[in-house]
């Protein structure tokens, strides 16, 4: 009975979990960091203070506020991506934010403590140019938004349109900006190319026309960064041509030509080809602005000038300077430049390199970069420096430089300006720094716009190394191998005493000082290899190094140069497994114009680039091909083939090169070209060129492909069959070669439109299936794996999402048991299917992954509304039955259900949600219950998942003193027990 | 469970709203009606009448509007990382402090609206744009698509609970397991057993007499449900609930073991036997 009682518990503790997370599991290996992406506008609060908020618009069509004390969001409003969402303009006033949004569309306030919207008017249709605010008497009452032939005024507490005006001659004029020094009038400027500027004064309160004028300008590009208006209505022109400023006072009647000022007298010159830049500040839209402006005369040379009286007088001239910013605060209006910071670059010539050889550990080769900028105050109507206001900005020696500076100032107790900064580079990295050069917070925006990503198992420790080392090794005599075992032994023991030690050690400390902090020193694989390095790749060409962990970056990279439209492919040539020869991961950078490629090879765990020689590649590259061929120092042989069907082979040694001589007739590719509806199949020459074997054409009249997938390589099936209800078996149809096609009709009709589906086997080119779906339209998304499609999509006629499921059978006899190959399968597999509603939009599918394919398999959906939703395979199974007999109860398969339930116990991230996921990834770790997630898109979040729950691990809430108790319970009670069956026995005896 | 149970109150509601509909003498309920019913007038606010636009394309693009609330909640405490989401992301739209919400610049056509907040859950609704720009909706019906049930226009979003996201850990409480009926029922059988021979003098006869009366008494009643079999059946695992993934197989898997000998003990007792045998029985 006792045993039936643990049996019981057991039994109970195992049964009563299901595919969700707990409560108390909330961030125990999981997190997720939120992003923003490209910051395009930043204001910082100075309504009060106190205030903490930094209000920034980026270009993911992200409004969000920043906590500015520790880079923490406060709120974000994820707007629809693309143009319509598009945030044109970020203003602020008090309380108030109004942001135009999708080309001058809308118009919204949000109130921007709590992020709640104020209100949201909607604007004619338009081209967007210009928006500001409008004060009268000292109010900022109201807001203007110039479209390219309109112009609206509205309220700022309501949003309510004043008025709306045409401007006259839009189809001629380029109308630009709109400029408003409080004082009840309206300027609106335009030009026309090479001939002249309008200008045109409003009326605040009804927008009549006041005035209109127009004055010669021959030489005029653009208003927008060559002109400004300074104080109290003067607008200023630069001209790189002419190597002239302009003025003119707008409101005067009788200028009608702008005086030209050569910028020879000024003694400054415009760097040739360089477009310069005037920037001037309106500290508070109901008065005029400031009489001084920085003028940009070369990247590099920035100077302080100042109108006065009609004159121009240079105030400060900063050369070299990167980077300067206006800031106020209350009354004071002060400057801050960026320059470099010389004596960092000086001082490690070439008589310190030595010295700097022992501080640096990355010195050599990284030298010229290590540099620091500075940044100072200045006093805006003055030029003079303020004293103490030094910020030393380090630049990162990976990263890249900096290019917006914001400025936050304000007034101190002793009435005097303090300042902080933030400071973007080019890598989309965000510093906030205070004096005199405190890191205050980081933020690594490029992560908001991740690629591909890849996971790679951490290295051993030494012990663990010296360990695995042993069996590696050719055996050297038997009493040598029993001595090096114990010794290995013997490490092992003494390390566990010390991690031992160390845990007694901790355990008296408080929690809150043992902090675990990960440094790349430290990293090492854990028992269950549980913990990895995620390597990501940005689209803006920065590659990073994360703990899967904690979410740490442990490293960065930036790669100069690339093009903003590059295609990634990150491609992992040697794992960690191969000690002591360094991981080594290969990243493909390809144009998407030419497809001209170039290879990055780099050491994954630490981010550094090997010094590997990579080949040129001068032709476009179509496809690559990683093989599980290795080289002599384990690395993988990966395969590019270039548009003349040459295949180059990295690493390319004679070794290399003499194995795929062996295997050359065993290696097939195929290419696909969507432009002409063409898949074709090569085969590997022994001489490294290729010859076409096979060629599918499907018609790009009719439909074109939009996507091929095979299946991953790491995939393992364990199970070859499914055991049926009678005990037979129905075996699968493992095709390793099997590629998924999904077409999408061209005629995009509700009625004509479809969807294909077409299984290609990679090697013959036999169509092994085919099918139609019909009245359906993409995005079709698709998980191909084991001998299972699944894919995804829109019912054009009963507008709703449907999963559709595709499982191939050999039947009930498997035709070649030992090995698979495509060359040699006379029959048709069969193919089943089952279709079922899905009630919610998609935005990714992905399959979870584990190391040998025992347990059982969930789909990762991403939903819009940001959670991630585990669903069982079990109900994407054809075989699910519509009545229910005993044979199909006995092989656990759910009745048929039209509509796929969602269950919120289902989402894997809880409330963590991830804005517009773009991908998910998944792979195996050392634990076969366990399949690691990461989730990017907007956010990352990183989980682990146990699609069979978690059987080859005790759960975290395993009552062990309910099991302890019972095992000394049943102790004692044998014990008592026995002795009295002795004292029983004992007694009969003297009866 | 809960969410079944209304979707099922949700047909029925739609079977009575069908059957109203035609005993009106309405004919086909077409999935986008272009006649303007009385209805739609009435429920037609001054600001309705200012959001439909007309793009320079010619097609219709119009504003939906509506209001969410969340009972008991201040609005500034959930909206901020709330958003109005039609068909997926491809029309965003916020909500304004008072708990209305507008999405601006929709074409014509049928979407599903719903209101993504990581803390409270909403129903979707169904919302019919036509080509000229008039607006309804509806109760969202995947399967049968094409079936009206109407709601309000403005549209009034309720708050239908917060998201339960975890699942509650099985605790195991002694009182729990000491109090459950079927250990009771367990329990009390063997205390008699083991106790009422040592209070009760067996030598005296007339005792004898009056307990084996009692036994026969209770043995001829057969539809009384054996005590070996209530426990057998108390600790063979509930077969139900191994349906959730392969761990649970598993489980189920090592149950036959016990299921199996408890059916071994089931055979080798016969139904009719006194209660002694059973308690000798479990003790092994």
């Amino acid at each position: 009975m006792a045993w039936l009682v643990v049996r019981l518990a057991i039994s109970l503790s195992l049964l009563y979990t299901a595919s969700a997370v707990f409560e108390d599991q909330v961030g125990k290996f999981d997190w997720r960091e939120q992003f923003i992406g490209k910051v395009r506008f930043a204001l910082f609060d100075t309504h009060s203070q106190a205030s903490k908020k930094l209000l920034v618009a980026t270009d993911k069509n992200v409004f969000a506020s920043i906590n500015s004390r520790t880079g923490d969001l406060f709120w974000r409003h994820v707007d629809k991506s693309g143009p319509e969402g598009h945030i044109d303009a970020l203003l602020m006033y008090g309380q108030d934010a109004v942001v135009v949004v999708g080309n001058g569309r809308l118009l919204r306030s949000w109130e921007t403590t709590v992020g709640g919207l104020k209100w949201e008017a909607v604007l004619d249709t338009g081209s967007f140019q210009s928006a500001a605010l409008i004060g009268v008497q000292d109010f900022v009452k109201y807001v203007a938004v110039l479209k390219k032939s309109a112009i609206s005024l509205h309220d700022l507490s309501s949003g309510s349109q004043i008025w709306v005006e045409n401007l006259p001659d839009s189809d001629t004029v380029q109308y630009q900006t709109i400029y408003s020094g409080g004082n009840g009038l309206v300027f609106v400027l335009g030009f026309v190319p090479s001939s002249h500027i309008v200008i045109v004064e409003y009326k605040i309160e009804d927008g009549e026309i006041m005035k209109k004028k127009s004055v010669e300008a021959a030489w005029m590009s653009s208003l927008e960064n060559s002109c400004a208006v300074i104080s109290s209505g003067n607008l200023l022109c630069v001209d790189q041509i002419r190597q002239s400023l302009y003025t003119l006072p707008l409101q005067s009647a009788e200028h009608t030509e702008m005086r030209q000022i050569h910028l020879q007298t000024l003694d400054l010159e415009v760097a040739s080809g360089f477009q310069p830049v005037l920037t001037s500040t309106q500290p508070n839209p109901a008065q005029p602005p400031l009489a001084e402006f920085f003028l940009q005369l070369s990247p590099d040379h920035h100077i302080l000038l100042q109108l006065k009286d009609d004159l121009i007088a240079p105030l400060r001239d900063f050369n070299p300077s990167y980077l300067a910013a206006f800031a106020t605060s209350g009354e004071k209006t002060v400057a801050a430049v960026m320059t470099p910071k010389n004596d960092t670059v000086s001082h490690i010539s070439k008589t310190h390199q030595k010295k700097c050889l022992s501080i640096y550990l990355y010195c050599n080769g990284l030298l010229f970069l290590l540099k620091a900028c500075s940044i100072n105050l200045f006093s805006a109507d003055t030029g003079r420096r303020h004293l103490d206001t030094t910020i030393i900005y380090h630049m990162d020696p990976n990263g890249g430089k900096p290019n917006r500076l914001y400025v936050h100032a304000f007034l101190k107790k002793d009435d005097s300006v303090g300042y902080r900064v933030m400071v973007q580079t080019e890598d989309l990295t965000l510093t906030f720094l205070q004096q005199p050069g405190r890191v205050v917070w980081m933020r690594e925006e490029a992560l908001a716009d991740v690629v591909t990503m890849e996971m790679v198992d951490l290295p051993l420790t030494g012990t663990q190394a010296e360990l695995e080392g042993e069996f590696g090794k050719k055996a050297d005599g038997l009493l040598p191998m029993v001595l090096k075992r114990l010794s290995s032994q013997f490490i092992l023991l003494q390390a566990w005493m010390a991690h031992l030690w160390k845990l007694f050690y901790d355990a008296r400390k408080p929690r809150s000082s043992v902090k675990n902090e990960v440094t790349i020193d430290t990293l090492s694989r854990d028992e269950f290899n549980l913990q990895k390095m995620m390597v990501m790749v940005t689209a803006s060409g920065k590659l990073f190094g994360i703990d899967s962990k904690s979410g740490t970056v442990l490293w960065k990279q930036y790669l100069e140069g690339i093009q903003p439209n590059s295609i990634f492919k990150l491609i992992v040539q040697r794992t960690t497994a191969h000690f002591p020869h360094p991981p080594q991961c290969t990243l493909l950078i390809k144009d998407k114009d030419t497809g001209l490629g170039s290879l990055y090879v780099f050491n994954p765990i630490f981010g550094k680039k090997s010094h590997i020689s990579v080949p040129a590649l001068p032709r476009p590259v179509l496809q690559t091909l990683l093989l599980p061929v290795i080289d002599q120092d384990y690395a993988k042989v990966l395969l590019l083939i270039d548009d003349q069907y040459k295949v180059t082979a990295f690493p390319s040694t004679k070794n290399v090169l003499q194995q795929l001589q062996d295997t050359a007739s065993s290696i097939f590719f195929y290419l696909v070209d969507s432009s002409q509806g063409k898949l074709s199949g090569f085969r590997l020459r022994m001489d490294l060129s290729t010859e076409l074997i096979w060629e599918v054409v499907i018609p790009t009249e009719v439909q074109k492909i939009v996507a091929v997938k095979g299946k991953r390589a790491n995939e393992h099936v364990h199970s070859q069959g499914r055991v049926m209800g009678d005990r037979s078996v129905l075996y699968k149809y493992l095709n390793p070669n099997l590629l998924a096609v999904i077409t999408e009709s061209t005629d995009i009709h509700q009625e004509r439109s479809f969807v294909g589906i077409f299984l290609i086997d990679g090697v013959t080119g036999r169509i092994v299936h085919e099918a139609v779906q019909r009245k359906a339209r993409g995005p079709v998304h698709f998980v191909h794996s084991e001998n299972w499609l699944v894919y995804v999509y829109w019912n054009s006629k009963f507008r709703r999402n449907e999963f559709s499921v595709l499982e191939l059978f050999e039947g009930a006899e498997l035709y070649n048991s030992t090995v698979f190959s495509s060359l040699d399968r006379p029959h048709p597999p069969q193919v089943l299917q089952q279709s079922y509603i899905f009630p919610a939009p998609i935005s990714t599918l992905e399959a979870t992954l584990t190391e040998k394919g025992i347990t059982s398999r969930h789909l990762l959906v991403g939903l819009p509304s940001g959670n991630i939703l585990s669903l069982p395979k079990m109900f994407l199974d054809p075989r699910r039955p519509e009545l229910i007999s005993e044979q199909s109860r006995e092989e656990n398969l759910i009745p048929y259900a039209p509509e796929m339930p969602i269950r919120t116990e289902w989402f894997i991230n809880y409330n963590q949600t991830v804005s517009r996921v773009r991908g998910i990834y998944t792979a195996p770790s050392g634990l076969e219950s366990t399949c690691l997630v990461v989730v990017y898109g907007l956010d990352i979040y990183q989980t682990r998942v146990f699609p069979s729950k978690q059987f080859d691990v005790l759960k975290d809430d395993y009552d062990y003193v309910l099991i302890s108790s019972v095992l000394f319970g049943l102790f004692f009670a044998t014990m008592i027990s026995k002795r009295l069956a002795e004292v029983k026995l004992l007694n009969r005896a003297w009866r | 469970m809960e969410t079944r149970v209304g979707s099922r109150a949700c047909a029925c509601v739609a079977l009575l709203l069908l059957a109203l509909h035609a005993s009106l003498g309405h004919e086909h309920i077409k999935i986008l009606e272009d006649e303007e019913t009385p209805e739609d007038v009435k429920s037609r606010t001054p600001e309705e009448d200012q959001v439909r636009f007309r793009s320079p394309g010619g097609d219709v693009r119009v504003q939906v509007l509506g209001r969410a609330l969340v009972p008991g909640v201040r609005t500034q405490d959930w909206i901020s990382n709330a958003r109005v989401l039609l068909d997926g992301d491809t029309h965003v739209g916020f909500i304004r402090e008072d708990g209305g919400f507008s999405v601006s610049d929709v074409p014509s056509g049928s979407y599903v609206l719903e209101i993504s907040s990581p803390t409270y859950r909403f129903q979707p609704v169904r919302v019919d744009i036509t080509a000229t720009g008039k607006m309804r909706a509806r109760v969202v019906d995947y399967i049968r698509t094409s079936e009206v049930i109407r709601l309000p226009y403005p549209l009034q979003m309720r708050c239908t609970g917060p998201h339960l996201y975890f699942i509650q850990r099985e605790t195991w409480i002694w009182s729990d397991f000491l109090m459950n009926p079927m250990v009771l029922m367990m329990v009390l059988p063997l205390l008699i057993i083991v106790l009422l021979p040592k209070v009760m003098n067996s030598s005296d006869p007339e005792m004898k007499r009056e307990m084996e009366q009692s036994m026969n008494m209770l043995n001829s009643n057969q539809d009384l449900p054996d005590v070996s079999e209530i426990v057998t059946r108390f600790f063979s695992p509930p077969k139900s609930q191994g349906r959730a993934g392969g761990g649970a197989r598993a489980c189920v898997g090592g149950a036959p073991g016990v299921r199996g000998g408890a059916s071994g003990v089931r055979g080798g007792a016969p139904r009719r036997r006194s209660k002694l045998n059973t308690a000798v029985t479990y003790s092994e």
